[in-house]
């Protein structure tokens, strides 16, 4: 029988400020495109990959283009601002949209299948490891978008559910480079750990400029107030680079350090097929993940028409690097294990905490939070 | 009275929806179950007048009103707020005037628009109750100041009389309710009605002045 042939869209900014981690998005979804092909899955794959350049508004245009040649299903996006910009094309032209990213959760479009963490399996570990581990006191800085704005929510609700607190909440435009103020800021205040979530360029350029601040003022910045991000993956280690790429805590459902059987067979293909880099991370296995659940669920349907995909893909059970991943039929988010990793001098993440077991996904919190905001201040009136 | 905290996690809550097309609302039903809401079959019903008011909860349950029925039956709505006995969120289709009036008439506090995009059920969810739970607590706040509104008669009276007994001009006087009041844990006007309220049986009994220490014993 000859193979089904399948077009599927990649739309990854590979240039522009994230540009690091989408390539080793792409390249996760390259590799498992191979391995399809190469496999007795019947498949015959052709991606048409798409490069938005990191401008939010390229994305809808690339997202139209691929949709009105019929293809069905793109692999694709790292920032959330980018999927909501494309999310009312794939409900449109019912298509589906393999979003292979970690992110903020609060979210569950009929025509998106989300194959990276979702709050409860980032965010919550990261925060009980902090409390738990580092102290009460926080401070928070980030790239202003819902990102950083639902993240540190959901950090402040916790925070001060725990009698601790936030000092404060920085923002920046996303490719911002300037830090020197908010360093200084930061410094003064002695919080108990940064929470950092500038993305891309402005998260290297954050890094290298506390760590030298701190290293002027004498401050050993890793053990006395240690930067702590939910989206620190093995490539921005190493575009931070020089001396200030140890120490930092990350949240992930996965790290090069896993040792697995299946792991090491992803790395080492990987580095064979992309020995120019960048270094495989969270992402890129997620859009690998993202790739072979979509084929072994077309495979199954026999189609690549989205309703009949979208009902064989909860059949689907993947041996992933990280371990095993499936998705939920109610959310349509995958199970995955948190994990928690600190980096190293050879930008690599020791780990330091791993949940036992995949958990399941929970994007709107209902089984992880209270039902009721954080209590706010408490608002007095005039009584006479 | 404490401004009501919002509510962002809706697990265990119950919804009703009204509508004469249960078909068209396989989103909202799918959605609200990917938020913890539970939608039995028996909570689809055909008109508002189906809703058996008396186990509603203004805690747990949520109302979704199809505006595209004529539904003869409504609501029954507080008298000052306006407001029905459990969150109502309207869903839209025809977008004419008397659709969208007769939706804000059964008190919808946010509302979807059909087709049912279950990305928008969320938002709609949490702008409904949290602005219902505002409206509630507006309306609570203003039953209070009624309240006291009326009771202010009863404070200038209560006043005049610790005035003539002893001695003391309105400050003192007011000063001197003030802190018996706060030391009966009642407000003002609550420790004066009574006040008033206790002299002018004493007057009808014994036909004597006011007796505020009386007053305080019995307070206390």
């Amino acid at each position: 029988m000859p193979p089904l042939d399948i077009d599927i869209g990649v739309l990854f900014s590979t240039t522009g400020s994230y540009g690091t981690v989408a390539q080793s998005m792409l390249n996760g979804a390259r590799l498992a495109v191979e391995e399809v092909n190469r496999s007795e899955l019947g498949l015959r794959i052709t991606p048409s990959i798409h490069n938005p350049g990191g401008d939010l508004a390229n994305y809808a245009v690339h997202a139209e283009a691929l949709l009105r040649d019929g293809i069905r299903h793109v692999v694709g996006c790292y920032t959330s601002s980018a999927r909501k910009e494309v999310i009312p094309l794939f409900e449109k032209h019912d298509g589906l949209l393999w979003y292979p990213s970690h992110y903020e959760g609060f979210e569950s479009s009929n025509n998106v299948i989300y194959t990276g963490a979702a709050p409860n399996q980032h965010m919550l570990p990261l925060v009980e490891y902090l409390l738990q581990h580092h102290g009460r006191r926080a401070f928070c800085v980030g790239s202003n978008y819902i990102w950083a704005w639902e993240n540190n929510r959901i950090l402040r609700e916790s925070v001060s559910s725990r009698g601790g607190a936030v000092l404060a909440e920085r923002y920046f435009a996303v490719g911002e480079t300037d830090f020197s103020q908010v360093v200084e800021a930061i410094i003064a205040a002695r919080p108990s750990f940064v929470f950092l979530t500038l993305i891309g360029t402005s998260a290297y350029a954050f890094f290298r400029a506390f760590r030298a601040a701190c290293r002027a003022a004498g401050i050993d910045q890793a053990r006395e107030m240690p930067v702590a991000s939910c989206s620190l993956s093995e490539p921005e280690l190493e575009a931070i680079g020089g001396d200030a790429v140890d120490g930092h805590l990350s949240s992930s459902v996965y790290f090069t350090s896993i040792d697995s059987v299946e792991n090491a067979r992803f790395l080492r293909a990987y580095g064979i097929a992309f020995p120019e880099g960048p270094t495989a991370s969270a992402d890129a296995e997620a859009s690998y993940n993202a790739v072979w659940l979509l084929a072994r669920s077309i495979a199954a349907a026999g189609s690549d028409d989205p309703r009949m995909v979208k009902g064989r893909l909860v059949e689907q059970h993947c041996h992933a690097p990280q371990g095993d991943v499936w998705i939920d039929s109610e959310t349509f988010h995958a199970f995955l294990t948190p994990r928690i990793g600190r980096s190293n001098h050879e930008a690599r993440f020791d780990l330091v905490g791993e949940a036992r077991a995949p958990v399941r996904p929970d994007p709107y919190l209902i089984n992880n939070s209270g039902r009721f905001e954080a209590a706010p201040f408490p608002v007095l009136r005039l009584v006479s | 009275m404490i401004e009501p905290r919002l509510l962002q996690n809706f697990n265990g809550n119950r919804a009703l929806v009204v509508t004469d097309r249960a078909s068209a609302m396989d989103t909202l039903v799918t959605a609200l179950e990917r938020l913890g809401v539970a939608v039995a079959a028996g909570n689809i019903v055909g008109s508002v007048g189906d809703i058996d008011l008396t186990t509603l909860s203004a805690e747990r349950d949520v109302i979704f009103i199809d505006g595209d029925m004529g539904d003869g039956a409504a609501l029954p709505l507080t008298p000052v707020g306006q407001l029905p006995p459990a969150p109502v969120i309207g869903v839209i289709g025809v977008t004419a005037p008397s659709r969208l009036k007769a939706l804000m008439r059964a008190g919808a506090t946010s509302f979807l628009r059909k087709p049912i995009h279950a990305s928008a059920v969320y938002p709609a969810l949490f702008v409904g109750v949290n602005e219902y739970r505002r409206h509630r607590h507006l309306e609570a706040l203003l039953e209070d100041q009624e309240r006291r509104r009326r009771g202010r008669r009863d404070v200038v009276k209560a006043i005049i009389r610790v005035m003539a007994v002893h001695g003391l001009d309105d400050d003192g006087a007011y000063d001197l309710l003030r802190r018996r009041c706060m030391a009966a844990r009642q407000t003002m006007e609550e420790y004066c009605s009574a006040l008033v309220r206790e002299q002018d049986l004493v007057a009808e009994d014994t036909c004597s002045g006011p007796d505020v220490a009386r007053q305080e014993g019995r307070a206390k």
